[in-house]
């Protein structure tokens, strides 16, 4: 921790910003992601990124500026039309979540492709490598890239802190919370939006499989540490936070590397350490006391109940 | 006149497509039929993210390949992303397994860490992989026909070979294990007790699913090859029942979407990848409105059936019932499709004091009249209703009694044959 802090202390100024930047996106996705993984919709979030093409290709048409301000709004645009869709694919067809998820995700991205590879044939300004817009650009992020992510990122961990008893009741029963009087269907739309504005503003620090896997992979890693709902908020928070960090300060060591696929990986080992050490759950806490009560053994029945056991917190 | 025209403009069009698109044609139609086949399974066994997953994380298995000496579109690479494919698997079954995680962030942890170390190992190894991530994201369908090998004495594009290639053993191991694949689809349990070798059955369609993945990477690339696993499967699905019908209706479901995609996107001069996903996200979204059994129009379809049926038996009930009282007709006009609908099947005839009922009609109404008598002698005597509220309910079930259902109310209720309102309750005729 002391050698993450030295590190960052001493980094160039663009570093910094960048490391500022992509932190605050890990810390929000992270609280905002677990309940999308709770929910089981960890992969909306990679459906909403892939949608945004479309309508960043509509603001440049209709606008005709290159605004990075402008690309966002009609990316979010885009993201919220598409999970609109997928939400209407899964009520009024029997097609499966999975293939839902898949479907929206593709064939939004080959229309957000076909727009803009249509834009560039016609030569309309400023449309050349649009589609790189999911790539992202980690280390070309300013400070005012930097600024915008940290505001979004706060407004959105608040939302979640404010509205914590309503996302949890959401999250974990939405038919009681329908039945006890809540705006269940509203709330849950709320929720994934709030997904779908982090996904997108995260997008061109972090780029689409970067976002994805900042807003899955941290929840993953507090559900290794506790059956509790607020303090695998703040572990998902944390991880996020320290996988970006790290991430950057690993990649700026060297020269060539880039930013995003290093943070997923740091991510990953957080997780791939999570499942061997984390207590009771861990793999090596397991086969060491085979006998103890202590050791949770996790079969496969027991997955399913794994979502029910966290609800045990006292609304 | 204007067809003629029409025609020579289609057919100079067509004309003008050369042997350099048809070569293009063709390559997407076979890449699409190839994953049309792996995605139908997929899709009904709940792995459609699955693919996604593979089709993110083959990268990796590409960039090593091509790093420890394989030609990009030979066997080597293949065999890469094979591996790298069962990579994923087993990470995402671990994952599932081992750390209790659900199942769709499993498999957006798996596929976002291979990627991530795909991205890495190209940009690391530098000039040594020739491996553009545009080529990897959006294909260069465009110049499949430029890259060709020569097959006694013609020129073949190398992505048609290996193409044709992935089509023959994907096939070939549809048809080889196709009763396992399809009772592994519908009871993965039951086959398995069955003696159903149901993880070798998985494995070998998730390696039909890599193949056709990588086939498809130089076509479409990665995500778009999600479309053409997913969307032509996902709407067979909805327009037939059985798996074998499925997986034919979406081979050509696909082939239209390649095909039709590719002709488009060179008519309006955009990317041919990106036009055959919105083609096939065309055909998906016709395939949930027409779908015969849970479709939109259908849905409409039978709801106006069912309306339309509600009317003209209540429109015969309100006959009989003033033929009943002994009234004129009340319906004096003989407007309205009912009426005409009704006169038309011989239901009704129409006379100077209105219209009459034929007997066919008759009986028909009597039916309906009875019902509703029933239904509201029944409730009068079973439920705690004042009289004045046993009319709706009757109302709405008149048009639902079935003949053996009357018939168990009548022995219910014993020689009731007087409903609350004091009416007649008419005999059951044949």
């Amino acid at each position: 921790m002391i050698h993450l802090a030295v590190a960052i202390a001493f980094l160039p100024y663009n570093t910094l910003v960048v490391a500022a930047g992509v932190a605050a996106v890990g810390c929000a996705a992270g609280v905002i992601g677990t309940f999308g993984v709770l929910r089981k919709r960890a992969l909306v979030g990679d459906a909403a990124a892939h949608a945004t093409l479309v309508g960043v290709a509509c603001a440049l048409l209709l606008t005709g500026q290159r605004d990075l301000a402008v690309l966002l709004v009609g990316g979010l645009l885009s993201a919220m039309v598409a999970i609109v869709l997928l939400v209407l694919i899964r009520k009024f067809t029997r097609t499966r979540d999975d293939a839902a998820t898949a479907i929206v995700l593709s064939v939004s991205f080959g229309l957000g492709i076909t727009l803009i590879s249509g834009m560039v044939s016609r030569g309309i300004p400023g449309s050349g490598g649009l589609e790189r817009f999911l790539l992202g650009h980690t280390a070309s992020l300013t400070a005012t890239d930097a600024l915008l992510l940290g505001t979004v990122s706060v407004v959105g961990v608040l939302c979640i802190v404010v509205g914590l008893k309503e996302a949890t009741m959401v999250a974990f029963d939405p038919d009681f919370a329908a039945a006890a009087g809540w705006p269940a269907a509203t709330l849950d739309l709320v929720l994934i939006a709030l997904i779908a504005v982090m996904v997108v503003v995260g997008l061109p620090a972090a780029g689409a499989v970067l976002v994805t896997a900042l807003v899955v992979i941290p929840p993953a890693v507090a559900r290794q540490w506790t059956e509790r709902l607020v303090p695998m908020l703040v572990i998902a928070g944390a991880v996020g936070l320290l996988s970006a960090l790290g991430g950057v300060v690993l990649s700026s060591l060297a020269v060539q590397v880039p930013t995003g696929p290093v943070v997923v990986l740091v991510a990953t080992a957080f997780l791939i350490l999570s499942i061997l050490v984390a207590p009771c759950r861990g793999i090596l806490w397991r086969t060491r006391s085979v006998s103890g009560l202590s050791s949770v053994s996790l079969t496969k029945t027991e997955v399913g109940a794994a979502t029910p056991r966290v609800m045990e917190r006292k609304l | 006149m204007t067809t003629l025209t029409a025609n020579a403009t289609l057919i100079s069009w067509l004309d003008s497509i050369g042997p350099l698109h048809g070569w293009a044609i063709a390559t997407a139609a076979i890449v699409s039929a190839c994953c049309a086949i792996v995605g139908t399974p997929l899709v009904v066994r709940r792995m459609s993210l699955l693919g996604d997953a593979i089709s993110h994380a083959v990268l990796p298995g590409l960039v090593v390949a091509v790093l420890l000496g394989a030609q990009p579109g030979g066997i080597g690479v293949l065999i890469g992303a094979t591996v790298a494919a069962m990579v994923t698997v087993w990470f995402t079954r671990f994952l599932y397994r081992q750390a209790g995680l659900w199942e769709d962030a499993s498999v957006g942890v798996s596929f976002t860490t291979l990627f991530a170390a795909g991205v890495l190992l190209v940009t690391l190894s530098g000039s040594r992989v020739d491996l553009d991530p545009g080529c990897v994201l959006y294909g260069i369908l465009e110049l499949v026909p430029f890259d060709t090998v020569d097959v006694y004495g013609w020129d073949i594009p190398r992505a048609f070979l290996s193409a044709s290639f992935v089509l023959l053993i994907v096939s070939a191991g549809m048809w080889c294990t196709w009763r396992w694949q399809l009772f592994t689809a519908f009871d993965y349990d039951a086959a398995k007790a069955a003696g159903v070798p149901t993880v070798a059955v998985t494995m070998g369609l998730l390696v039909g699913v890599s193949l056709a993945t990588v086939a498809g990477f130089v076509a479409v690339g990665a995500i778009l090859v999600v479309a053409m696993l997913v969307v032509p499967a996902a709407a067979a699905e909805r327009l037939v029942h059985r798996l074998h019908h499925a997986v034919w209706l979406a081979v050509v479901i696909a082939v239209v979407g390649a095909v039709g995609g590719y002709l488009l996107a060179w008519r309006l001069g955009t990317s041919a990848a990106g036009m055959m996903a919105v083609v096939l996200g065309v055909e998906y979204v016709i395939a949930i409105l027409v779908a015969p059994d849970d479709g939109v129009v259908a849905r409409l379809i039978s709801k106006l059936v069912y309306l339309w049926r509600v009317q003209c038996e209540d429109r015969l009930a309100s006959l009989w019932r003033a033929e009943e009282s002994g009234q004129a007709r009340h319906e004096d006009t003989f407007g309205g499709l009912v009426n005409r609908w009704l006169c038309v099947n011989g239901q009704v005839r129409k006379q100077e004091n209105g219209l009459v009922l034929t007997p066919q009609g008759r009986l028909n109404a009597e039916v309906i009249v009875r019902s509703h008598r029933l239904w509201e002698t029944w409730l009068g005597r079973h439920v705690d209703l004042p009289v004045d509220h046993l009319h709706p309910p009757a109302e709405w079930i008149e048009h639902h009694l079935g003949e053996q259902v009357r018939k168990r109310i009548e022995n219910e209720l014993g020689n009731e044959d007087v409903d609350p309102h004091g009416s007649v309750i008419p005999r059951e005729k044949k």
